[in-house]
């Protein structure tokens, strides 16, 4: 005897499944069960993950869905239901009845209506009627449901029947006996399951509780009466069901035969111009990419790869695949649009001949066997950035050429983290909110060793340590359930025929965005491509600052025009000048890149590696940087390990490397580095690295490693975990540092005022940006409305930074475009010409006026908004007026902005000031006596002890320092480092956490170029300018 | 005339500070746990006490960030209700010493003080019976004079606290007082600022034409009440009928002799109310308020009218002995409606005939009351719980019916007649009629059951709602007719 689960609710339908898809697949083939349907409320988002589980087992995948409709049939009730996929046309009427349902509701809603039943075709779906209780309807509107139904199915309609030994079980079962024989339909035995194993009750009560937003005590006869809505085993089932109810599941899931795994891939077609084959195509596309590529003809190492790679994409028909990238990117390109593509295969001579990237294939010597894996039989990944301003042009392109039927955006699972997961459970147990709170800053996430469940207790949440148990197992297990889909920042999914047979699509939270219900590991789990457009603000600055410098020279200067490997470029990069240079601009990086002194691209694809948790957590930055500069000889074990670390000097750097080395050293074969690949990939969320572990060092011990490298290396695959940076990544990204750092070198103004023009990007504010450009030499002048445009410009010959009207905070842009466009030859003469001309309103005026930009003709701000208080309008009388009648009213009561006064309102207007810092300001007035400023502690002795003070500007606790606090300080000569000791942190939190001003007694300490201030006191300063609005960039 | 303003910083947190236990204040005090009062979304902290400022905890900052400064925090949630209560209760005892009062809810008292000077001998003398009155109650309160109620109310607000009826001294406070304390709208404020203008003098020079025009009329209208070239009529509070004091508990108190304490002290204001009303009373109403429990309303009657806070502490003691908290207290609030004249007889109405004839309901709830006593009668109604000892529940007979149950027949199918507790059954039933039912739940308060239930009938004839456990012990819950 046996059994088929016909319904079935996992996590994805949220707050109601208490099990996740993987442990139901599991517990079924582990009772014996000949098949499982997953049967999701309006949804086949679990089916992907149960899939993969039963891949290998003998227990048969049913895809399936619940629904309850919003009307009813004539003299019925809204009927509940379960259709279930008979074959691949029945799987595509059901995703396509889903998307219809999806599509007209709010996020994470459906609504479907008795008339979509009786307009989609759903002739290949089974369908399981679920009569209603009882309570809820006269056995005549049962009937009256259920006639419908098999009016609509007739002999693929079965009625499910449950036992959930709840109160009034036998008068139900008795109504659907009656209810068979009236309309002569088989009985089938369901489940109802909402968990895999009846442990799981208290979490489904919990979800319960929380799907009607209270708590358990407040639940009340919500919740389900007791837990039986699990997966039975066979012997209590028999004893539960008529045999002939359990046969009738095997019956039904025995006309089921569609697989998940057939669904296969169906390319667009479009992409392929009458005439020619795809393999054709792109071998054309390929040749005229290599004549402009290599005017000169094309290096016989270079054909002799695009070859290679051709063979390889055609032995794996990946054709379409690289034909819809370069559709993209050629769309990108003809409309001005900078792109880059990055990934495995993104680095190859057939996508730099396709200008998928820039990456020169005779400049660097890339491997490219690692292009694509033929053994893993994935599909290559290719991610596209865009510049972030203009990447929806290229996603409503994709659009348009495909249309909205077939190209979707992939989902992300939204997961419970720790936070989510305590606040809920909280909840549900009826903790007050605010002492959840407390407890959840009370926790140290990066602390292992915390006691959550002491906590819980100490914090008086409950003074039951049973609950305080439950509330522990509770937390626990929800961490990783999926809370709700939301769109991927970029990965499309485009499809030959409707999307919608495919996979259900439903809204995704955005206007006019419709998200498929799988998310990328879905997709590849079942094979099928995605193409990620990805957003990236370097890459709108790069193109604008190129765009500065076509201006300057008089002729167009693309990024192929900037010369290659530029000393004084490097020479730059190595002193640790690098704020705006993509990738290297952060604290981290700065500090690194006098250590790395890099002088080639190469070093540049590591330097943007090597600052990671993987590499860091390993301790292989050391090793490294010892061998970069001759401090320690280069030895490799054996040839093989050799070939993996030769490029980085027998270091494992890179994800790659350390995945292959696994093979070579330890030992692996390629099936399980590939799974270990995936569990690096998987392990912020639920993945489990721990087998792997001794794998890896015995493997590496019998091979004669020594333990210290072996567990090393383990340490930098869990830094990996989650946070993987692959070489095929870093080997682009380099290249934006050096274009972007050439162009800082060389052309300063344009480079800054390109980047004030792509904010918000980057790590630093516009003022911190201002203040870096000042010191290299470039001149900045202040916002004018005589002068300025909404962007910021270069002015002159001596290409001035003017200022735009866009970092007036809260101006209008489209008052500050008229204001340009409307602007006399010889400028606006006053307030009221200004507001007339370019019909600006009074908020704008205001804007205009609190940020000084009209020195023209307003002696200072007081008097320029006493000027524009002045409420009535000019009538059309005096559209000509005179120059003569500008006369400014002067108001001899208001007094004159002091400097301090001029500096605060620049910082409240603009975010920054070109008047004196702020800190000089200070230390005039003798605030700041004994304090050293940036510049003063660059001639200072290391060791002996400073004072400093600052604007603080940063706070960070990276993940990878234990226990360090890193604050940033700005004065008017620079910023200075300060690192603050968790001791030292907490003793005083107070001013560690809420100064603005910050003053720092401590220790100088320097290691070469890199200099600290080691905390010990600090004080809070903040009182002498509390009114400053410096932005600080918090990172907890 | 001349004005004076209370300012009462943190009202709430006073109120809740005096309401903690412990009877030696200035000691324990400083053992005592910071305390914050943040808004109802639990973002903010709205006020905070002395520790947690000492500590860097500051009105306005983020909860998040006050937490991080004292990980120990106490917290208590903001409630403008509650809160106008406590200035009503303040205003209360203030209309004893003063003649004329005007609320500014949620924080403020405006007091007439021109017409008291004589009265008390001089300003000096009124300031002090004030600060000795607020001192007593362990009330912080910033107090300011003005020559307009609005100068008084700004210059207290701003703590710039001054015992003044000079008119010169009082101008130039007001001169000085900064643009931020003057209590103009966001938006006024930022123009005015904007003008470089941060003192209330320097708003008072400019031209009032000019104010009017450029502002707007409603700004120069303000500023003219602050001089008092504009009339400003106030509205004086009248006292209530009534005596009402709330206490609320940042921790629950679970044992009766914690209430005592600041029982006493709410008895003690009602003394002193009643003696200055030269009243007596003979009923109040206790009523404390539970977490996770319905309300407990103690009606304590004395024997004759009395006034005596000792006399009715005892009587409240007495009552405590008795009947045992059903559950911890979160707060009590304790009132008195009824009156009675010192010399009138009292009892005239005790036994006498009552308006409520006409409500038969009535009549019979209150006979059976008097009869049996309160406790004895009380009334059943369903409760959503899948346990069958929670699914209903006894409770105070309310005056007016509730509402019926809309579906009944959504309700489980349940004997009439439940027993108290389960009993254990000696023998298996010998007849089945229905089930099994299974009922699992209740792990979240500790109270789990996992049974399954029967209808069955026993050797002796009778039809039982039997159930059994996991151990596999048969029990009766309950008698089916």
């Amino acid at each position: 005897m046996s059994y088929a689960e016909l319904y079935c609710f996992s996590n994805f339908t949220f707050l109601t499944g208490a099990s996740h898809p993987y442990e139901l697949a599991e517990q079924a083939a582990e009772l014996g069960y000949r098949a499982l349907a997953i049967t999701d409320a309006c949804s086949v988002a679990g089916i992907p993950r149960a899939w993969a589980a039963l891949k290998d087992s003998p227990v048969k995948l049913i895809t399936g869905s619940w629904f309850e409709l919003e009307n009813a049939p004539a003299n019925g009730t809204p009927p509940q239901f379960i259709l279930l996929a008979r074959n691949r046309a029945g799987y595509g009427q059901l995703c396509q009845l889903i998307t219809t349902g999806r599509r007209r509701a709010e996020k994470g809603q459906y609504r479907l209506f008795r008339e979509d039943l009786e307009t989609h075709p759903l002739e290949d779906c089974l369908c399981l009627w679920l009569p209603p209780l009882p309570a809820n309807a006269s056995y005549d509107e049962a009937l009256a449901s259920g006639e419908w139904l098999h009016w609509l199915f007739g002999d693929r309609l079965w009625l499910g029947a449950s036992r959930t030994l709840e109160s009034g079980e036998d008068h139900h079962l008795c109504r659907i006996g009656q209810l068979s024989s009236d309309l002569r339909c088989p009985i089938t035995a369901t489940g109802q399951v909402h968990m895999h194993s009846r442990e799981r009750q208290p979490l489904q009560d919990v979800l319960t509780a929380l799907r009607h937003n209270t708590s358990l005590e407040q639940a009340g006869r919500y919740l389900f009466q007791n837990g039986e809505r699990y997966l039975r085993p066979l012997a209590v089932l028999q004893r539960l069901f008529p045999e002939a109810w359990l046969k009738e599941s095997l019956a039904i899931a025995e006309r089921c035969v569609f697989e998940p795994g057939s669904l296969r891939y169906e390319y667009p077609p479009d992409l392929v111009p009458e005439g020619e084959s795809p393999v054709s195509f792109l071998h054309r596309l390929t040749r005229e990419g290599e004549r402009r590529r290599f005017p000169g003809g094309t290096p016989l190492t270079v054909q002799a790869l695009i070859r290679k790679e051709l063979a390889l994409i055609s032995e794996m028909k990946y054709e379409h695949y690289f034909l819809t990238i370069q559709d993209i990117v050629a769309f990108a390109r003809s409309q001005g649009i900078l792109c880059q593509g990055r990934g495995s295969a993104a680095n190859s001579a057939v996508c730099y001949c396709l200008g998928i990237t820039e990456v020169n294939p005779t400049k660097v010597d890339l491997l490219f066997e690692r292009f694509i894996s033929k053994d893993r039989n994935e599909p290559p990944d290719i991610d596209v950035d865009f510049e972030h301003e203009r990447r929806e042009e290229v996603i409503q392109y994709i659009y348009r050429r495909y249309s909205r039927e077939r190209a979707a955006l992939a989902a992300t699972v939204v997961r419970y983290r720790p936070r989510s997961a305590i606040r809920d459970v909280g909840k549900a147990l009826g903790f007050d909110s605010a002492l959840v709170e407390q407890l959840l800053n009370g926790v140290d996430w990066r602390d292992k060793a915390t006691d959550w469940r002491q906590q819980i207790l100490d914090k008086r949440l409950t003074r039951n340590p049973r609950i305080a148990d439950r509330f522990f197992t509770l937390v626990n297990t929800l961490l990783g359930f999926p809370r709700h889909l939301s769109q991927h920042v970029g990965g499309f999914v485009i499809s030959a025929g409707p999307l919608a047979e495919l996979v259900p699509v439903e809204n995704a939270a955005m206007e006019g965005r419709t998200v498929i219900q799988w998310d990328k590991d879905d997709l590849e789990s079942l094979g099928l491509m995605k193409v990620d457009v990805l957003a990236l603000g370097m890459l709108s600055a790069i193109r604008k600052a190129l765009e500065l410098i076509s201006e300057e020279k008089g002729q167009p200067f693309a990024m192929q025009d900037i010369p290659a490997e530029d000393p004084d470029t490097y020479a730059m990069l190595q002193q640790g000048d690098s704020i705006g240079v993509f990738q290297v601009e952060s604290r981290a990086q700065i500090n690194m890149l006098p250590r790395l002194k890099p002088e080639t691209y190469y070093d540049l694809v590591i330097e943007v590696a090597i600052v990671r948790p993987g590499p860091i957590q390993g301790d292989m930055v050391h090793p490294y940087l010892r061998r970069k500069h001759g401090l320690e000889p280069v030895d490799y074990p054996n040839d093989e390990v050799r070939k993996v670390l030769e490029r980085t000097l027998g270091v494992p750097i890179f994800q790659e490397q350390v995945i292959k080395l696994a093979m070579v050293a330890a030992g692996f074969s390629a099936g399980e580095a590939d799974r270990l690949r995936r569990a690096m990939a998987a392990w912020k969320s639920h993945g489990d690295l721990t087998p792997f572990r001794d794998k890896l060092i015995s493997g590496m011990l019998e091979r004669g490693h020594d333990a210290d490298f072996a567990e090393r290396l383990y340490l930098q695959i869990c830094g990996f975990g989650g946070y993987g940076f692959p070489e095929s990544h870093a080997a682009s990204f380099a290249l934006l540092v050096y274009v972007s750092a050439w162009i800082k070198r060389h052309y300063p103004a344009a480079f800054y005022c390109a980047l004030l023009n792509s904010q918000p990007m980057g790590f630093y504010s516009p003022s911190q940006l201002v203040q870096d450009a000042r010191r290299h030499n470039v001149a900045v002048l202040p916002p004018d409305v005589n002068h300025s445009h909404w962007d910021h410009t270069l002015e002159g010959p001596t290409r001035q930074l003017r200022l735009g009207l866009r970092l007036i905070q809260g101006l209008s842009e489209s008052g500050a475009e008229r204001l340009h466009q409307y602007r006399p030859a010889t400028g606006y003469r006053s307030t009221s010409e200004l507001r007339r001309l370019a019909s600006l309103n009074q908020r704008d005026m205001e804007l205009l006026a609190g940020a000084n930009a009209m020195p023209d003709f307003t002696s200072n701000r007081h008097q320029a908004y006493w000027q524009l208080l002045d409420h009535e309008q000019p009538t059309e009388l005096f559209a000509e007026e005179a120059a003569a009648e500008y006369l400014p009213e002067h108001c001899h009561q208001l007094p004159e902005p002091t400097e301090g006064q001029s500096v605060l309102a620049d910082y409240a207007s603009q975010g920054l000031t070109l008047q004196r810092h702020p800190l000089a300001l200070l230390r005039e007035q003798g605030h700041l006596k004994f304090c050293l400023s940036a510049e003063q502690l660059k001639t200072t002795k290391a060791g002996i002890p400073v004072q400093v003070a600052g604007l603080v500007t940063g706070r960070q606790r990276p993940g990878t320092a234990s226990g360090v606090t890193f604050v940033t300080l700005e004065d008017e000569t620079g910023n200075v480092n300060v690192v603050v000791w968790l001791e030292t942190a907490r003793r005083q939190r107070k001013p560690l956490l809420t100064a603005r001003l910050l003053h720092v007694k401590g220790v100088l300490e320097r290691q070469g170029e890199i200099m600290h201030v080691m905390a010990g006191k600090l004080s809070d300063l903040s009182h002498l300018i509390r009114s400053l609005p410096v932005d600080s960039r918090n990172f907890h | 005339m001349l004005w004076a303003y209370l300012h009462f910083p943190h009202l709430l947190l006073d109120h809740i500070r005096r309401s903690r236990n412990g009877r030696d204040e200035a000691n324990e005090e400083n053992s005592k746990p910071a305390l914050v009062v943040v808004d109802q979304s639990a973002q903010r902290v709205l006020q905070a006490c002395p520790q947690a400022q000492a500590q860097g905890v500051q009105a306005g900052m983020r909860l998040k960030t006050a937490i991080n400064l004292v990980p120990e925090l106490a917290i208590a949630h903001a409630d403008p209700g509650r809160e106008q209560q406590i200035l009503v209760e303040q205003a209360r005892w203030l209309y004893r010493h003063v003649a004329s009062i005007v609320l500014h809810p949620p924080d403020g008292l405006l007091v007439e003080v021109g017409s008291l000077e004589k009265l008390y001998g001089g300003l000096a003398a009124v300031w002090q019976t004030l600060e000795q009155a607020l001192s007593e109650r362990h009330l912080t309160a910033w107090m300011a004079t003005g020559a307009t109620p609005l100068a008084a109310r700004l210059c207290a607000r701003a703590g710039q606290g001054q015992c003044t009826a000079d008119k010169v001294h009082m101008e130039r406070h007001l001169h000085n007082l900064p643009l931020a304390a003057a209590g103009f709208d966001d938006r006024t404020l930022t123009r005015l600022q904007r003008l470089g203008l941060t003192q209330m003098g320097e708003v008072m020079t400019l031209p009032p034409a000019e104010l009017a025009r450029r502002l707007a009329p409603e700004t120069l209208a303000r500023v003219q009440k602050i001089q008092g070239s504009r009339p400003d009529p106030q509205q004086p509070w009248q006292p209530p009928h009534h005596f009402r004091q709330q206490a609320d508990f940042v921790q629950d108190i679970e044992r009766a002799e914690g209430l005592l304490f600041p029982l006493q002290r709410i008895l003690t204001e009602l003394e002193e109310d009643l003696c200055w009303r030269q009243q007596d009373t003979d009923s109040l109403l206790l009523v404390l308020t539970h977490r996770h429990h319905e309300p407990t309303r103690l009606r304590i009657r004395t024997s004759g009218p009395e006034h005596r806070a000792e006399a009715f502490l005892n009587l409240m003691r007495l009552r405590f002995e008795q009947h045992p908290l059903p559950a911890p207290v979160a707060s009590l609030v304790l009132s008195v409606r009824r009156f009675l004249g010192r010399e009138a007889a009292a009892g005239n109405d005790l036994l006498g005939e009552t308006r409520d004839l006409n409500e038969a309901w009535h009549t019979l709830i209150s006979r059976l009351q008097a009869r049996l006593g309160n406790d004895a009668l009380q009334q059943l109604s369903p409760q959503p719980d899948h346990r069958p000892e929670r699914a209903w529940s006894a409770s105070e007979v309310q005056r007016k019916p509730r509402p019926a149950i809309s579906d009944l027949t959504s309700l489980p199918r349940r004997p009439l007649w439940l027993l108290n507790g389960p009993q254990a059954l000696p023998e298996a039933p010998v007849a089945w009629y229905s089930g099994p039912e299974r009922i699992s739940g209740g792990w979240w308060d500790g109270q789990r059951v996992h049974r399954d239930y029967y209808i069955a009938g026993l050797s002796s004839g009778q039809l039982a709602w039997v159930f059994r456990d996991v151990r596999g012990g048969w029990f009766v819950h309950g008698w089916f007719g």
